[in-house]
Order: C-alpha cells, then sequence, then structure tokens
C-alpha cells in the first residue's frame, strides 16, 4: 500500500521531470506486492517491478535503483499541468509523424489562393490562437480570415508580447508575391516542409523541397493595423449548414463569369438564381434557378424569409477549400442589407468569408455596371448605430464561428485600412463611435493574448477558453 | 409555336451535349432550325463569318425519349431559332447527371429554350435546376437563307487522315504562315502546304482513299491535284472543335474555290464549307 500522506511530504526534485512522463501513478492505485521494497525511516515503501528496468531511466545509467524509485514518487505528485504539456507535445509529435507534412502545405497553399480570389493584399497575424490569414476587398464589401490554430503547425512559436512592444505583429504582405509561392498541383509533390517565420521587417518563407532544395523567401511587409470584421453570427435568424460539396455543386450551375447570385430561403426551399443588373443586357444572358429541399442541409434554419444578393465570385475560394478537405459550410444571414456569412472549421483550422448583401430597396442607376459591383452596396449599407455595444469588448477572433463569437456588428464599410505608412485613414466613417470601436478592437487583442497562456485541452477539438462576458452565446450547431 | 423534348438516357444526353459543345467551338452564333424528325444547327454564309458556313442535321429520334413540336402553321411545320450554342453547352455541361432533362420553348422575359433537370440528391427530393437560355425567333420571310446546302461540283472527293494527326500539323503550320494550301487527287494523295519568304512546308499523305461518288470521278486524271488556299485559322477552328472521331470524314475540293468538309458519325453529321482565298 503506498503511503500517500508521506509520498505528499516529499519535496520537488531539481531534475526535470521528462524521464517519467507518460506514467502517472496516482496515490488511489493499489500497489500489488513486489519483492522491491525500501525503508525509508519507518515508512515502507513499495514500487513496481517494472519501474526498475523502464528504458527512460536506462538513460541514466548512474542512477541506483533507490533513486529512480524515488525519482518515480516524485512523478506521481508532480504538476499535473506540466504533464499534460508533455503529453500534448508527444500527442503532437506523433501526430506529425503520421501526417504527411506535404499536406500542410497545400492547406496553407489554398488557404492563400482562397484569399487571393477576394483581394490585393494579405494580412498575417501571428496570434496565440494561431496565424490568422485575411484579406479584404477594394470595396470593402467582403472579408475572409483563415485561422490555423497551433495545432496545425509542428512548432508554433510566437514570442511572447512581454518580449517586445506590447504590440502583436501585424503585416501586410501583396498577394501578388505570395500567390506565385503557392502553385497548388506542384507544391504538394515537391516541398516536404514549409517554415514561416516574422522577423524586424521580413516574412521569412522556407520551402524544403525534394532532393535537399531549400527556397527561402524574404517578403518585407508593411506595418499594419489588423484588419478585422466583426459580425454578430448568433444573431442571425437563418442559419444553414450544408454538407461539403452541396454549395459547391450548386454554384457549379453558374458560369464562371457570373457576379452575383441571389439566395432565397423560405421555409420550403433554398433557391438560388443569377442576378442582373436592369438595364439593356440581361435580356440576353442565360438564366439559372435552382432549388434545395431543407433535407439537404445538416442544419436548416429559418427565422425570416430573405432574398440575399451576393457576390459570387468571391465565394468560390471557400467553397473550393471546403470542398477539397471535406468540411461542412455554415451560413449565417438574415434579411437582404444584412451581410451573410460563410464558415468553415475543423480542428485545426477555421475559415471565415463575409460578404455584404444588397438592399432591397435599392435601384441600381444603368450606368453603373458590374466592374465592382458592391461598391454601390458599401455605400448604401446602413450603419446599425451602435447604441448596444458596451463599453470594451473583448473580441475572440476573426472566425466568426457562432459557438465562440460574441455579439458583434459588420461595417463593411468601416474596415480600418491604413494606407501607406500606417496612419489609419477611416473609410466612409460617419461617426467616430464605429472608429472607436475599431481601435478598441486591436487592445482586446492583445490582452486577449496574455489570457491564452495557460495551456490548451489536449484533444483535437479546439475549445477555446475564451474570456467571454455578458454576452449570450448561440446554441451550438 | 411550340417544342417539348425530352431526354432521359444518361448516353444520348452525353451525346448530345457533346454534339452542342462542337458546335459552340464553331461560332458563337447558330440558327436551330427544328422539324417534326430533325434538329439542325445551321450557319449561313455571310461576311461577318468570313464566308464559312455551316450545316449540322440531327435526327431527333436519337437523341430525344419524347418530342413533341408544332411548327409557325400547318404548313410551315417548322421552327427557327437563333441561339447561342455555347448558353446550350454550358447549361447541358453541368447537367450530366440529370435523371431526366427536358427542353421547352418558353417566353419569359424574351422568348427562351428552358431546360430543366432533376438532379438526384442524398435526400427524397431530387433537386431542381432551371437554366433559361434567350433565343430569337426567326421570321418565315428569312427561312430561304437556311436551306440545306447543295452539295458543289467538286473536282475531287477524298477521304481525311485522322482528324488528330491534320490537326496537329495545321496547328504547328498557323505558327509560320496565316493561309494554307490543301490539294489532293483521286488517287488518295493529299498535301498540306504553307509558304513564306524564307520556308516552305508540305505534308503528304498517301492512301487516303477516294469515295465512289459514281461516274465523276472517271472523268478526271487520277493524279491531277485540285488545290484551294484557305485560311489557316478558319481550318484550325473546325478541326479543334472536333471532340469525337467521326465515323467518316470526307474532304471535296473545288479547284480554287471552296472546301467542304463532311463529317459523318452514327446519328449526326456536320457539313463545313470554307471558301478559298486568292
Amino acid at each position: 500500500m503506498v503511503n500517500t500522506g508521506a509520498l505528499s511530504r516529499l519535496p520537488s526534485p531539481a531534475l526535470p521531470p521528462h524521464i517519467c512522463s507518460g506514467c502517472e501513478f496516482g496515490p488511489h492505485k493499489r500497489v500489488r506486492k513486489y519483492d522491491i521494497g525500501i525503508t525509508s525511516g519507518n515508512k515502507q515503501f513499495y514500487f513496481p517491478k517494472y519501474m526498475t528496468t523502464a528504458p527512460f531511466l536506462e538513460q541514466h545509467a548512474s542512477l541506483a535503483a533507490g533513486k529512480r524509485r524515488y525519482l518515480h514518487s516524485i512523478s506521481s505528485i508532480y504538476s499535473t499541468e506540466q504533464m499534460r504539456r508533455q503529453m500534448k507535445q508527444h500527442y503532437l509529435d506523433v501526430l506529425h509523424s503520421c501526417l504527411q507534412s506535404g499536406n500542410c502545405v497545400k492547406a496553407f497553399g489554398r488557404a492563400v489562393h482562397a484569399l487571393a480570389r477576394l483581394g490585393d493584399e494579405l494580412w498575417l497575424d501571428p496570434l496565440a490562437k494561431g496565424l490568422a490569414l485575411r484579406s479584404v476587398n477594394s470595396a470593402h464589401s467582403a472579408y475572409s480570415c483563415f485561422l490555423f490554430s497551433p495545432l496545425f503547425f509542428h512548432k508554433y512559436n510566437l514570442r511572447s508580447a512581454t518580449e517586445k512592444s506590447a504590440e502583436a505583429i501585424k503585416c501586410k504582405l501583396l498577394m501578388k508575391s505570395i500567390l506565385p509561392l503557392f502553385r497548388l498541383p506542384s507544391i504538394e509533390r515537391t516541398v516536404e516542409r514549409f517554415e514561416i517565420s516574422i522577423e524586424e521587417d521580413l516574412v521569412k518563407m522556407k520551402f524544403f523541397c525534394k532532393h535537399g532544395i531549400v527556397k527561402t523567401h524574404n517578403l518585407r511587409f508593411q506595418e499594419s493595423d489588423a484588419l478585422q470584421a466583426v459580425f454578430s453570427s448568433h444573431l442571425c435568424p437563418n442559419v444553414l449548414k450544408a454538407p461539403a460539396k452541396l454549395l459547391s455543386d450548386m454554384v457549379m450551375h453558374f458560369p464562371v463569369s457570373q457576379e452575383e447570385i441571389t439566395l432565397s430561403i423560405s421555409a420550403a426551399k433554398v433557391s438560388l438564381r443569377n442576378y442582373f443588373e436592369r438595364g439593356n443586357g440581361h435580356m440576353k444572358l442565360m438564366h439559372t434557378e435552382m432549388s434545395l429541399h431543407p433535407d439537404e442541409f445538416h442544419y436548416f434554419q429559418v427565422g425570416v424569409d430573405s432574398d440575399i444578393t451576393f457576390c459570387l465570385k468571391e465565394l468560390r475560394g471557400l467553397l473550393t477549400f471546403a470542398e477539397s478537405h471535406c468540411l461542412p459550410v455554415s451560413v449565417y444571414f438574415g434579411a437582404a442589407g444584412k451581410p451573410v456569412c460563410f464558415s468553415i472549421e475543423d480542428m485545426v483550422l477555421e475559415a471565415t468569408v463575409v460578404l455584404a448583401t444588397l438592399m432591397e430597396t435599392e435601384s441600381r442607376a444603368p450606368s453603373q455596371h458590374t466592374a465592382t459591383p458592391l461598391n454601390t452596396t458599401t455605400s448604401r449599407c446602413e450603419v446599425e448605430a451602435p447604441q448596444d455595444r458596451s463599453g470594451v469588448e473583448q473580441v475572440a477572433s476573426s472566425q466568426g464561428s457562432p459557438i465562440l463569437a460574441p455579439r458583434l456588428s459588420l461595417y463593411p464599410s468601416q474596415i480600418d485600412l491604413p494606407c501607406g505608412q500606417g496612419d489609419p485613414i477611416r473609410t466612409h466613417a460617419p461617426s467616430p463611435a464605429p472608429s472607436l470601436v475599431c481601435s478598441l478592437l486591436f487592445k482586446a487583442l492583445s490582452q486577449a493574448e496574455d489570457a491564452a497562456l495557460d495551456p490548451k485541452v489536449l484533444v483535437g477539438v479546439s475549445d477555446e477558453e475564451d474570456v467571454m462576458e455578458e454576452e449570450p452565446q448561440s446554441p451550438p450547431l | 409555336m411550340k417544342f417539348r423534348g425530352k431526354i432521359i438516357d444518361v448516353a444520348c444526353l452525353n451525346h448530345f451535349t457533346r454534339v452542342i459543345t462542337t458546335i459552340s467551338k464553331l461560332t458563337k452564333v447558330s440558327v436551330l432550325r427544328l422539324t417534326p424528325d430533325n434538329l439542325f444547327f445551321i450557319l449561313s454564309e455571310k461576311v461577318a463569318n468570313g464566308g464559312v458556313s455551316m450545316w449540322c442535321e440531327l435526327a431527333q429520334g436519337n437523341f430525344f425519349d419524347e418530342f413533341q413540336m408544332e411548327g409557325v402553321t400547318a404548313d410551315d411545320n417548322e421552327i427557327c431559332l437563333e441561339v447561342a450554342p455555347e448558353s446550350l453547352s454550358r447549361a447541358l455541361k453541368t447537367l450530366q447527371n440529370a435523371k431526366a432533362l427536358k427542353i421547352k420553348l418558353t417566353k419569359k422575359h424574351c422568348p427562351c429554350l428552358t431546360i430543366s433537370a432533376d438532379l438526384p440528391t442524398l435526400s427524397s427530393v431530387s433537386r431542381v435546376v432551371t437554366h433559361d437560355v434567350p433565343v430569337d425567333i426567326i421570321p418565315r420571310k428569312l427561312w430561304h437563307e437556311f436551306k440545306e446546302p447543295h452539295m458543289p461540283d467538286f473536282d475531287v472527293s477524298i477521304y481525311l487522315p485522322p482528324l488528330k494527326t491534320i490537326k496537329n500539323v495545321v496547328d504547328r503550320m498557323k505558327n509560320l504562315s496565316n493561309f494554307l494550301v490543301l490539294e489532293a487527287n483521286m488517287s488518295g494523295q493529299m498535301n498540306l502546304k504553307i509558304e513564306t519568304d524564307l520556308v516552305s512546308v508540305t505534308t503528304h499523305f498517301k492512301d487516303l482513299g477516294n469515295p465512289p461518288w459514281g461516274d465523276e470521278g472517271s472523268q478526271r486524271d487520277c493524279e491531277a491535284m485540285a488545290q484551294a488556299r484557305l485560311d489557316i485559322r478558319k481550318l484550325q477552328q473546325f478541326l479543334t472543335g472536333q471532340q469525337v472521331n467521326p465515323t467518316k470524314a470526307l474532304c471535296n475540293l473545288v479547284h480554287h474555290s471552296l472546301v467542304h468538309l463532311i463529317l459523318l458519325h452514327e446519328d449526326v453529321s456536320l457539313q463545313y464549307f470554307i471558301p478559298a482565298v486568292a
């Protein structure tokens, strides 16, 4: 019988605990009788025989049997947090040795391609929650974010905020300098490992390819404020969760040149049709319409019958990504004019695309052509008065996933985009209040980083321990 | 004027789609003529096309399970529409796995060919996809432009070598010159020639065989070559569009005047006329 009391009074050792990793020997477990017993003082300790011959103890040949047993006794009282960290690292090592590194590069490359469809610039944000890649289109009517959690990477090192200045690194890169690095068909065949690091003013990307070739790309970035669209996905009355291929099968019926489509939802069905501006020309174009039954969706919630019109081109990137990873796509939207959010998530990554939609009562002037159709949308999109916001809001992340996102609103026209030297220039900001919110977002980000130092739960579901306050949480899908 | 057709068989749908895709590669706008037994895709000779014309005939029974049409009047029991084959092709390509495909002539915002299909899904209810392809109705007074072309009074008629081979040759030749001379004789020999200041290239084909049209062949000297100088891009456009190997491929040459290409499949025949340039 192991005497718990005596064990707990033993002092903690100076030796690293890795010797005993993986062998939690809780005091509540019964020890069978062994031929090895030692006495210390007037207490009797019995230890299982395997401990004397454990391979991890053999590394230290100079240890006598007694010392080994002592170490074993220490392990049972050592901090479980440290144990968890080691077990997690062991798990990750196993995981990464099973996964081919090529897959990671492919997913990363696909994410970059999906973002490239949206805008000309890529924002890279290393956060404690993971590496976020974001992009916004020039009309500020579409926003996309791909968040790769640390589990996605073999090693994820984020220098803590206390070491450098309080601001995390926010870098902005030109899409046309990143996109050619990830040529999709060839990248998974030739690249075995991929490293990305952000230093003083450089983003360094190293591709370790076959035959010992190492390609290093140094890209200078512009320091710029983080970009974020805030979106209250759990306030949306209409929620759909579509299996992986469903939406891409649907959009396949529309020509690649189709700019905008209209999604209509009612209790009986969901239908998609292409959208044409009024005016000449629309008579001559092919009209396509299709409808889906609610049964085809994993989850179907219709709060308000609505027709929303949004830009299809910007969405295709995400749908291709979802299809290649076989992930279901969640859609959150409301009435026309309110933005629509498409999101996918799995263990190691989350991706979101938020698109502005056309207002119902809008009548387009025929001279405005579909080159950038949503320009007009943006300027006419109603700004929600921020009266319902509390002073400081903690922002979860850019994912907008329903479980995590607090109640936030989308201001597509007020995304804070600095240009040039980093002076923030407010775009379409009718009142100072939204800009105040934007800057609060950044502060909140850095606070959240500090808070996230406690170890993550081991298992793959990224159960994030966000600090959420009074906001009500949406029901999980 | 009414038209309804239904295709159920997957292979028929596939074949139909391929025919329409071929037509879409040959021309942007085509005339579709519907009769109770056939469908015709017609491109009439116009300066805008560069003088090429096309005539494609499909027997409706080979594709459609149901085919009902009512022409303009009982006497003129035909429908003539102007349509963009590319839209049709695009609509059909995405519906390849449909359980049933229906084509109808309808009037929505404008006269349309409505293609609707039921797609199989995992749930019990099948998905309905509808494409509306806008068309223009051609009035009867213009119908005379779209009659079947007469077989030209050719000098040489010869079977073509495999289309892929000619296509490869013509693709390479296009880089060198804009004009190509096609010549052939009644002994089964055909040459493709280009000539520039720097270089001249000729590709010879032998033992091609000549189709037996009757007694016209005997009046000609078998070795005499009939030739026609063509714009190479038109020939290339014709060859690029071909997706299926035809059962028979012929070429009729009128010396210095016209090249008439005929492709015969089991249920489709395609005739293409390329005029010679000086």
